[in-house]
């Protein structure tokens, strides 16, 4: 009995934040933050670089749950997935060109270790297409951008938001098609960038 | 993304249909047939999952300031810092209270329980394999068992003691399991049964961990009686302490 009811636990979770539940993503986001913010001031960082990293980790860790990258056992080894990426983005940055720039020429010009790159080409083209369609999203029109966040991310039935923008569902369907055709516009012409 | 092909509404309303698992058996059928046979396909495919994961990733990303000015910050930062600036003096009392309670409790064990706890370890339990053997609950709990996690153990070897009330095997490690939890009574009517089997290979260890569990449970004789009948070291060892 205990078993199932552990499942069903999981399971609600993982439903939960592929879902894109607000109060589930506020919650984690709000669980771990501290402990970020204390590691980051700890290791000559600022607040505004905890907040920074931090963000980057909570949608790296989103990201992985949602394409089953990262499967989580229970909330507890979100915490834990969410901290760690969290700590090794601010490793990487204390080792970053950007980082050392501000640091004192000598001190570091001895270690210019190559990176070890795992990616393949296809990640990086995927990973490259995605900074893209992220970037477009970001550009396009209001009412495209709420139009498609309200269906996509807050799961909005059509008939709802049909109902919001006083149309009827066909044309609200027909209107999402082309905002989709300018998204995808836009993501393409970064694309040549 | 491939800027040649066309996407028709048509085709992104039934990738929708795809990912959010509201297709007919029919269609999806179809689907999956034309996604393995047609590569233009696969990759329009492959784009509209890349523009759909981008509006949620950048929406996310665009909402996370405010989760931010959400945390209620008050709580947390008033834990920590407690903690950071606890004096060191303080923790140094605490733990001496610790040690004095520990040593009070060990000193004030009885010589039979002292004895159990220098002999007790639970049994390590039986190499679990990858197989796919019918066994397969049997060794799930194992898992369990040798994570430590006895009570999930327990309740998973209950089960199928119902229907193999006899089997040596189960009645030992259900035995050394609750042994391993703290309850030895329970872990005497396992023991018990296990040793009943003549040509069982738990019975050395069966004896053994019976004869703990009445020493344990305060039973001298029981233990000694029972303690004979297992060849293991320990039981010699443990057997020549009680004697003496």
């Amino acid at each position: 009995m205990r078993r199932v009811y552990e499942t069903d636990y999981k399971l609600q979770l993982i439903r939960d934040i592929k879902d894109n539940d607000a109060v589930a993503l506020k919650s984690i986001y709000a669980a771990n933050y501290f402990k970020v913010e204390a590691l980051v001031l700890k290791n000559n960082g600022t607040k505004e670089h905890a907040k920074d990293i931090y963000q980057e980790a909570f949608l790296a860790v989103w990201q992985n749950i949602k394409q089953d990258k990262f499967t989580p056992k229970n909330e507890s080894s979100v915490h834990g997935y969410l901290y760690t990426i969290a700590k090794n983005k601010w490793m990487d940055f204390l080792r970053s060109k950007e980082y050392k720039k501000t640091m004192v020429s000598d001190q570091i010009n001895n270690f210019n270790a190559p990176e070890l790159d795992v990616d393949t080409d296809t990640n990086k083209l995927k990973e490259q297409q995605l900074t893209n369609v992220m970037q477009a999203f970001k550009t396009l029109g209001e009412p495209c951008k709420s139009l498609l966040r309200q269906f996509y991310f807050d799961k909005k039935s059509m008939k709802d938001i049909a109902q919001h923008l006083q149309l009827d569902a066909a044309s609200t369907r027909n209107k999402k098609y082309r905002c989709m055709q300018q998204l995808r516009a836009l993501a393409l012409k970064t694309n040549t960038q | 993304m491939n800027p040649n092909t066309n996407i028709s509404q048509e085709l992104l309303e039934s990738v929708e249909r795809y990912f959010n698992g509201n297709m007919t058996a029919d269609e999806l059928s179809a689907f999956e047939g034309k996604l393995k046979s047609d590569i233009d396909f696969q990759t329009q495919v492959e784009d509209i999952r890349t523009l759909l994961f981008g509006i949620e990733s950048q929406s996310l990303k665009e909402q996370l300031d405010d989760f931010h000015n959400e945390i209620p910050n008050t709580s947390a930062k008033k834990a920590q810092s407690k903690v950071r600036f606890l004096h060191f003096g303080k923790i140094a009392a605490a733990a001496i209270v610790v040690i004095a309670i520990a040593n009070f409790w060990f000193f004030n064990q009885s010589p039979n329980e002292k004895l159990y706890a220098n002999f007790f370890s639970p049994d390590p339990g039986l190499a679990t394999t990858m197989s796919s053997n019918s066994n397969f609950e049997f060794y799930d709990a194992m898992v369990n068992y040798k994570q430590g996690d006895y009570k999930a153990a327990i309740s998973k070897w209950t089960t199928i003691h119902q229907s193999k009330p006899k089997n040596d095997t189960l009645n030992y490690f259900l035995g050394v399991a609750y042994m391993a939890n703290k309850n030895e009574s329970k872990a005497i009517t396992y023991l018990e049964k296990a040793i009943e089997e003549p040509t069982s290979n738990f019975k050395s260890e069966a004896y053994y961990y019976l004869g703990l569990a009445y020493l344990k449970e305060g039973h001298i004789e029981k233990a000694k009686s029972s303690l004979e009948n297992s060849n293991n070291n320990n039981s010699k060892a443990l057997l020549s302490a009680l004697n003496n």
